[in-house]
């Protein structure tokens, strides 16, 4: 074979493999969902929603895991989000090229790919083991602790994206600086900073080991922040690794649900982030 | 850090011109006002009478971004209810002077000022300066409009909600008057809730006008504010300009040279970080002194 | 100025400097708590692993007891299995996220792009127990009949090669747990190729394109050399998110303390290890290994992302001269 026809045989070679790659990867896509909605179906009911978890044996729901998830969440994000706003500030409007700055997005970097499991481990020993028994509060902080890193590149990236010829003129009115930041750089990144808290509400949703460590799993309704609380993911865990059939079967419904709302929720930051009323 | 800006002192005060003196100096000295008045003496007596206050005195400013030197011994005097052009090939420094006057360029470290500016009689350039209050009493108006994400009603009440507590009625009259005196407010009246993002490019600016002169500022900074505009709009702002200097001192920087012949009383000259020529603008554009001014003035260059 | 504006106003600028030293001060010292969340977690790990490190010495590193009973443990056994289930995943995970890069860069309609690219990244946001009951319901099984005798009657029966897939095909292991972690690297490190793929000048690609070059000539000897630093931060990332990943591992993983050459065999890796055995340890000893372990992973993924961190950083630099 001659050069030339040599050359268009591997590219189209190459160009096969590489839609049979991106086939590949979009097959798989299909597969779980389809999997998930075959599967997990058959477990959304009411009862899914009203029943507490039930002992092996026995039909239930996952009302108390959802309850208990939905909970520790809302704390997490409560303690994250301010956190991770206001140190992306910090690297943003005043360590934008100082040597501290430069440590913290190092780290911070660090943090956002580090395994969840390391956190639960640390958590474990500075809340789990310090206050004896595990609890809901342990879990929504390790929980926090992994969305911080997320929230706080988005804020910076966002803060940095905000023209410079719009601070400047806020300064030129006289605002000092934390006025230029707090009502018109916050004003005009708004949608980008809520994206990037939306994306890490999604990342902590289906987060399981750190919450082994931390809020472990309770069979009962509680809202005792002080004691371990149900949550879905450790309870989809332990259901699925069992052998009982009514318990796998609630452990599809609970990943159903799980991937179903982080979708949703990324669905909703991409058309945060595509509506933006200001364009740099 | 928190000295109040000293109270202005009595204006300086031009000196009379000789009578009967009728040839240009030889050569133009800058920073001081042409000794040369208008010939005839009708026109004379009127120029003297409503002899133009010095507002802002500029004195041997030299500037450096880093190790670079941008300025290099500017000396120029600024009149009170006057508009002042600065023009000048890319580069040239005119920008970076403006942003002198009301010192933005703090913003950013490694750019550093060194010489006087004396707002009338008090250097801004010492370290004592507030620079809030600084900023209130002298405005900018940037090249490309920069309305705040927020409404039109609180992107003009943004700069008056800092300095002042004011109840509601009278913080919509500020906010009338200011727009009034931009000309935008017959255009905007009957939606100030909306966003001021959904202007136009020409009504944008001059919400910038009227959010600087909400202040209540006594010098106005315009750094090529009708650069990025269509020629209507940019007519509009000149009008503007001619209104609006009866109440302010205003300095614009404009590379479009006939804006600055048609807009401006003075004109100064710059070429690579030196001033090159200050005068009268009518005189500049007729007959300039400087051989590098002519060229540029006639298109040779730039 | 009109003189009726000439009204006497308050003589400061509401907020101002302190208002500024304030909200500094604020935002510093939540920047500064990421560094402390790090150190203590070094902190954290370092202290507890403590008594079990103490009681083992390095050869907690060489041995592959693992023993409740008689409280001996060894780390070899995770430690290995981790490493070869990255490698799994690294080995079949570059080069499918290269195809998928290379097709949304340069093959792909453009009203495709973006659906696509998307898709692919929600493969990226799917937690990884979803990945984890997935794998042992439906791939396991799936290997279990079809993919692993394959491999034992034809890899199998070659000298040398063969050891790689001996024994039953029992469908969970080491290579069910590197494919699944394959598929949940795969988006990582493909969108990052997509990024730095991006940033080549199209006056680049224009230039060789117009000289006759293939798509594939293009891309192979012009796009991946400019991006090489990039590719290598994005796959090593893709390494460390391979190396800490834990649901997923251990549901198919099969949860074995030993060391076999075959990737057809259960093993365990240390996320699995922690996470199937953290709840029910018993013992100061037992727990404080269990604690070791999670020092050790947080070890090679730090000094993986760090490295992959800082070529980055020489990216961006070489990007900005």
């Amino acid at each position: 074979m001659d050069l030339y026809a040599r050359r268009r045989l591997s590219n189209y070679v190459v160009i096969a493999l590489s839609i049979m790659a991106t086939a590949f990867g979009l097959l798989w896509l299909a597969l779980i969902l389809g999997t998930l909605l075959v599967n997990g179906i058959g477990a959304i009911s009411l009862s899914l929603f009203t029943q507490m978890t039930p002992p092996p044996g026995s039909t239930g729901g996952l009302l108390n895991a959802i309850a208990g998830s939905l909970l520790m969440t809302a704390i997490a994000t409560a303690l994250g989000t301010p956190t991770g706003i206001l140190a992306g500030t910090f690297l943003a409007e005043y360590a934008r090229n100082s040597k501290l700055g430069e440590v913290v997005r190092f780290i911070n970097d660090i943090l956002l790919s580090a395994p969840s499991i390391i956190v639960g481990l640390f958590v474990y020993e500075l809340m789990v083991v310090r206050m004896g028994h595990f609890s809901a509060w342990a879990g929504s902080v390790a929980l926090a602790i992994i969305m911080v890193p997320v929230i706080v590149r988005t804020t910076e990236d966002m803060l940095r994206l905000v023209p410079s010829a719009l601070r400047e003129a806020a300064t030129a009115l006289g605002a000092p600086k934390w006025r230029v930041i707090v009502t018109v750089a916050y004003r005009a990144a708004v949608q980008g900073m809520l994206t990037g808290v939306l994306l890490a509400v999604a990342r902590i949703s289906g987060e399981t080991a750190p919450l082994l460590f931390t809020a472990l799993n309770n069979q009962f309704w509680s809202a005792n922040l002080d004691a371990p609380m149900a949550n879905l993911p450790v309870v989809i865990f332990q259901f699925a690794m069992s052998p009982y059939a009514d318990w796998q079967t609630l452990a599809w419904g609970g990943a159903l649900l799980i991937t179903v709302s982080i979708l949703l929720l990324n669905i909703c930051a991409r058309m945060l982030a595509a509506w933006s009323s200001f364009k740099p | 850090m928190n000295s109040p800006l000293a109270r202005p002192m009595p204006p300086d005060t031009d000196r009379e011109p000789e009578p009967g003196r009728t040839a240009p100096p030889l050569k133009a000295v800058p920073g001081q006002l042409p000794e040369q008045m208008p010939i005839d003496p009708q026109s004379r007596a009127a120029a003297a009478a409503s002899a133009p206050a010095l507002k802002i005195d500029i004195r041997h400013v030299n500037f450096f971004y880093d190790k670079f030197q941008a300025l290099h011994d500017i000396s120029l005097p600024l009149h009170d209810r006057r508009v002042t052009a600065f023009i000048g090939p890319s580069g040239c420094g005119k920008s970076t002077l403006l942003r002198i006057l009301n010192r933005i360029y703090q913003l950013y470290p490694g750019q550093v000022a060194t010489g006087e500016v004396l707002f009338d009689g008090t250097d801004i350039l010492s370290p004592g300066i507030d620079l809030n209050r600084l900023r209130a009493k002298i405005g900018m108006v940037f090249q490309k409009p920069t309305p705040f994400p927020m409404s039109i009603y609180d992107n003009i009440a943004f700069g008056i909600r800092l300095y002042e507590r004011l109840p509601k009625s009278e913080l919509d009259d500020r906010i009338e008057s200011a727009l009034q005196r931009a000309a935008l407010w017959g255009e905007v009246k009957d939606k100030l809730r909306q966003s001021g993002l959904g202007l136009s490019g020409g009504q944008q600016q001059r919400l910038c006008i009227a959010r600087a002169i909400a202040v209540e500022p006594e010098v106005l900074l315009l750094d090529e504010p009708a650069s990025a505009l269509d020629p209507i709009s940019t007519q509009r702002i000149e009008e503007l300009i001619a209104e609006l200097k009866s109440d302010y001192c205003i300095a614009i920087v404009t590379h479009n040279m006939q804006q600055a012949a048609r807009s401006s009383d003075y004109t100064a000259f710059f070429y690579l970080g030196e001033l090159i020529e200050f005068d009268e603008t009518e005189r500049i554009f007729t007959h300039p002194k400087e051989r590098r001014t002519e060229d540029y003035i006639t298109g040779r260059f730039g | 100025m009109p003189a009726d504006v000439a009204i006497s106003r308050p003589q400061r600028t509401r907020g101002g400097a302190f208002g500024d030293i304030l909200f500094r001060t604020l935002t510093q010292f939540f920047a500064v708590l990421v560094l402390l969340i790090l150190s203590g977690v070094i902190l954290a790990l370092v202290s507890g692993a403590l008594p079990a490190l103490e009681t083992f010495g390095f050869g907690f590193l060489t041995n592959t007891a693992w023993n409740p009973v008689t409280e001996r443990f060894g780390a070899l056994a995770p430690i290995y299995g981790t490493l070869v289930t990255s490698a799994i995943a690294i080995l079949v995970g570059i080069p499918l996220a290269f195809g998928i890069a290379l097709f949304i860069t340069e093959l792909c309609p453009l009203w495709l792009k973006r659906p696509l690219a998307t898709m692919i990244e929600l493969l990226a946001a799917i937690p990884s127990i979803i990945y984890g009951i997935w794998g042992l319901f439906v791939l396991a099984p799936f290997v279990q009949e079809y993919i692993e005798p394959a491999l034992i009657d034809t890899l199998g029966a070659v000298p040398g090669l063969g050891l790689l897939f001996e024994g039953p095909p029992l469908g969970i292991g080491v290579l069910t747990a590197g494919g699944i972690l394959a598929v949940m690297v795969l988006p990582f490190i493909s969108s990052i190729m997509r990024d730095v793929f991006e940033t080549v000048p199209p006056i680049l690609k224009e230039s060789v394109y117009g000289l006759g070059a293939t798509t594939t000539e293009v891309v192979w000897q012009v796009v991946l050399p400019y991006t090489r630093i990039g590719v290598v931060g994005g796959i090593l990332l893709g390494l460390g998110r391979a190396l800490g990943e834990t649901m997923a591992v251990t549901f198919v993983i099969g949860n074995s303390h030993r060391i076999h050459a075959s990737i057809l065999q259960p093993g365990t890796t240390i996320s699995a290890s922690l996470a199937n055995e953290f709840t029910e340890a018993v013992g100061d000893l037992y727990l404080s290994s269990l604690i070791a372990l999670g020092l050790i992973l947080f070890a090679i993924t730090f000094i993986v992302l760090a490295i992959a961190k800082l070529l980055l950083i020489r990216l961006e630099r070489q990007a900005g001269s």
